[in-house]
């Protein structure tokens, strides 16, 4: 087991490789892989030296972590409320993140993506808040049931107020149109400064709680019975899951489908132990996620399709080969 | 408490009846409700004669403005519930509503797509966005299929094609101008706003061609609910009871979210909350249609008045109504299982 998990890791780093050089390489203007290490490498003030570092790089770097954030946001999720359709969009927080924007434009009047982050963070962390203190009240607890009701009803909630101001405030729908779709396009590398370090916070609340989420696979009764704190397993978790989906959300808007699909492509090739899980999870999200926002720019010249459109398209056979072939852990 | 008309026998559930009577008469109650409240209030009285044919200067209002709609909003309202009722039974799990799988997210994505690109006839778009949401379960269901209907892989494949058909949804969005986005945002909230007869009728019918089919999905609802090895032990053909009783629900969702748009919510709140009421192991129909009906109509009374001029669509409000109700009921803790067998 071990050797086939060091060779998928390796596999997957590799594709990780490669796709950042596609993502580098492939546009309205294609540049010879070598030429993009020659840029980055040495510089230049070519056309397509400058295209690489001043458009390519930034958004590559938030397609990378974007893609990781919310591949590691939906493993934990699903680990923590046991729920295999459990994902940040799933539980309401990118709904949250949606309702902060539709807000901000609609009553703060701020316009900018880097503008929209903080709104974006703030709805991510009351709705999932918000979802814990309704699923752990009464008897019982947190449970996985109930985690996913309270986040559908939350989901549903904050999904009508979206709509009302939406439907009320004409402007802000044309604003918000476009970032509703989620889209790696038009970020500048500003934002990569503002949401690197709640990603590293994130990663490391995920990473403390492995253990946790390896023995609460097993059932609650068991986990306690190992000696884990399942309570605090889950509020880690959580908050670890919630910092990731919000800094992933406010950089590119609600990204479907990377936190329900990656998860369980990354068990089907590690096994279940989250020490590995997590880690391939945060190569093969970036992986999708490049993959998609590079095949969306080419697909329709001279338009793009967004990255958020094009991972639900490529995600959709993906789950369901995987759903398909094997018994999904119930 | 056992029915029996000809060959035919329903077990009546004697709570599930009480239930079912205290709902229909809250339901009367919100209709007159409705009828009475607008604009220029009228006075129950009134109501109650133009209900009944006789002449009263009332008509017009009440009539031909609100009784349409409040009838649409009814009909709306049961066809979501009874939608989300069988297909939550055959999927073993609450988040199974055809908001959640996919149908709703179907016939979104067909109608605004079609608004898109210029249609924006309101005979046409209903029956395009029928065609959207069956598709869309045909899709699912038959993805899903693998020598059985196993409930996780339906509820699993339904959510991956609702992402993937909001995100086409989406991208339609911003294709075209923002009077366009508008039109289609409103849609897809969900709105009985100038709904009239016509929608009636051909909503009514389409509801009553549906009725014997309900009621062989309330008998058939008993077996599709077991567990896979109980049924087949007991010789039922689970297969075929469960695609018969996903096309009657899908059908029925795909009705009403094109008569009115998806209201969201009406299908996944109703059969939940039904079932807690009647405390059947089984989730009601009847009380789901009652409960569906009762949001829709309540729902839209509060959107007409609640920022009155401006009116809201209706899904503004079942959403809002339905949330904190759920939300209530989660914290209160009643809900340690779901329904007929866990989250699958």
């Amino acid at each position: 087991m071990a050797r086939r998990r060091t060779a998928w890791t390796a596999a997957a780093v590799l594709a990780l490789l490669l796709a950042v050089l596609f993502s580098l390489a492939v546009g309205a203007r294609t540049i010879a892989p070598s030429a993009v290490i020659d840029a980055l490498l040495h510089g230049g003030q070519s056309d397509a030296a400058q295209v690489v570092r001043q458009m390519r790089v930034p958004r590559t770097l938030i397609g990378l972590m974007v893609g990781a954030s919310l591949a590691l946001a939906g493993t934990v999720l699903q680990g923590i409320t046991r729920n295999p359709i459990a994902d940040p969009g799933i539980l309401g927080i990118s709904q949250g993140a949606s309702v902060g924007v539709v807000l901000a434009i609609a009553f703060a009047g701020i316009h900018t993506l880097s503008g929209y982050v903080w709104f974006a963070f703030g709805g991510a962390a009351a709705a999932s808040v918000a979802v814990y203190a309704i699923a752990s009240r009464g008897r019982g607890g947190a449970t996985p049931v109930k985690l996913a009701l309270g986040g559908a009803a939350i989901n549903a909630l904050l999904v009508s107020v979206t709509q009302g101001v939406l439907t009320t405030k004409a402007s802000a729908l044309d604003e918000f149109r476009f970032w509703q779709i989620g889209s790696l396009g038009g970020r500048d590398s500003e934002i990569v400064g503002q949401i690197w370090p709640f990603l590293l916070v994130g990663v490391v609340l995920v990473l403390c709680v492995a253990r946790g989420l390896d023995a609460l696979a097993l059932g609650e009764d068991v986990a306690k019975g190992l000696g884990q704190n399942v309570a605090v397993v889950r509020i880690v978790g959580g908050i670890g899951a919630t910092v990731l989906t919000g800094a992933g959300v406010a950089a590119a808007g609600p990204i479907a489908f990377i936190g329900l699909a990656v998860p369980h492509i990354a068990r089907a090739v590690v096994g279940n132990d989250h020490r590995w899980v997590l880690p391939m999870a945060a190569l093969i999200g970036p992986v999708m996620l490049l993959v998609a926002d590079t095949v969306g720019r080419v697909v329709f010249p001279p338009s793009e399709v967004p990255a958020g459109v094009m991972t639900a398209l490529i995600g959709v056979p993906f789950l369901v080969t995987l759903v398909r072939r094997k018994a999904v852990p119930a | 408490m056992v029915l029996r008309a000809g060959r035919g026998t329903f077990l009546v559930h004697r709570r599930a009846a009480v239930v079912a009577g205290a709902l229909a008469v809250l339901l009367a109650v919100t209709c007159v409700a409705y009828l009475c409240v607008g604009e220029n209030f009228v006075s129950p009285g009134e109501v109650i004669k133009v209900i009944l044919g006789q002449p009263s200067p009332d008509e017009l209002v009440v009539g031909t403005l609100r009784l349409p709609r409040m009838v649409v909003g009814l009909l709306v309202g049961a066809a979501f519930g009874v939608a989300g009722a069988l297909i939550q039974t055959v999927a073993r799990n609450p988040l199974a509503s055809p908001d959640i799988i996919g149908i709703s997210q179907g016939a979104s994505a067909v109608t605004v797509g079609a608004m898109t690109f210029g249609v924006s006839s309101y005979t046409v778009l209903p029956y395009l966005s029928v065609v959207g949401g069956i598709l869309a379960a045909g899709l699912v269901y038959v993805f899903a299929w693998r020598g059985g209907l196993h409930a996780t892989r339906f509820v699993l494949i339904g959510i991956g094609f609702a992402i993937a058909l909001r995100s086409v949804t989406q991208l339609f969005l911003t294709k075209g101008d923002y009077l366009v986005a508008q039109q289609a945002q409103i849609w897809m909230t969900g709105s009985l706003n100038g709904r009239g007869w016509n929608e009636v009728s051909v909503l009514g019918w389409v509801l009553l061609a549906m009725v014997p089919a309900v009621l062989w999905a309330a008998r058939a609802q008993r077996t599709a609910g077991m567990d896979d090895d109980t049924a087949i032990a007991l010789g039922v053909r689970l297969g075929r009871v469960r695609l018969g009783l996903v096309v009657v629900g899908v059908v029925l969702a795909s009705v009403a979210t094109g008569t009115a748009g998806p209201v969201d919510f009406v299908a996944l709140l109703a059969p939940q909350i039904a079932r807690r009421m009647t405390r059947t192991a089984q989730i009601p129909l009847l009380c789901s249609a009652l409960l569906g009906a009762f949001i829709v109509v309540f729902g839209d009374l509060l959107a007409r008045r609640l920022l009155s001029p401006t009116e809201l669509p209706v899904g503004v409000l079942t959403a809002a109504v339905g949330a904190p109700y759920l939300i209530w009921l989660l914290v209160r803790g009643r809900t340690g299982s779901s329904s007929g067998g866990g989250t699958a």
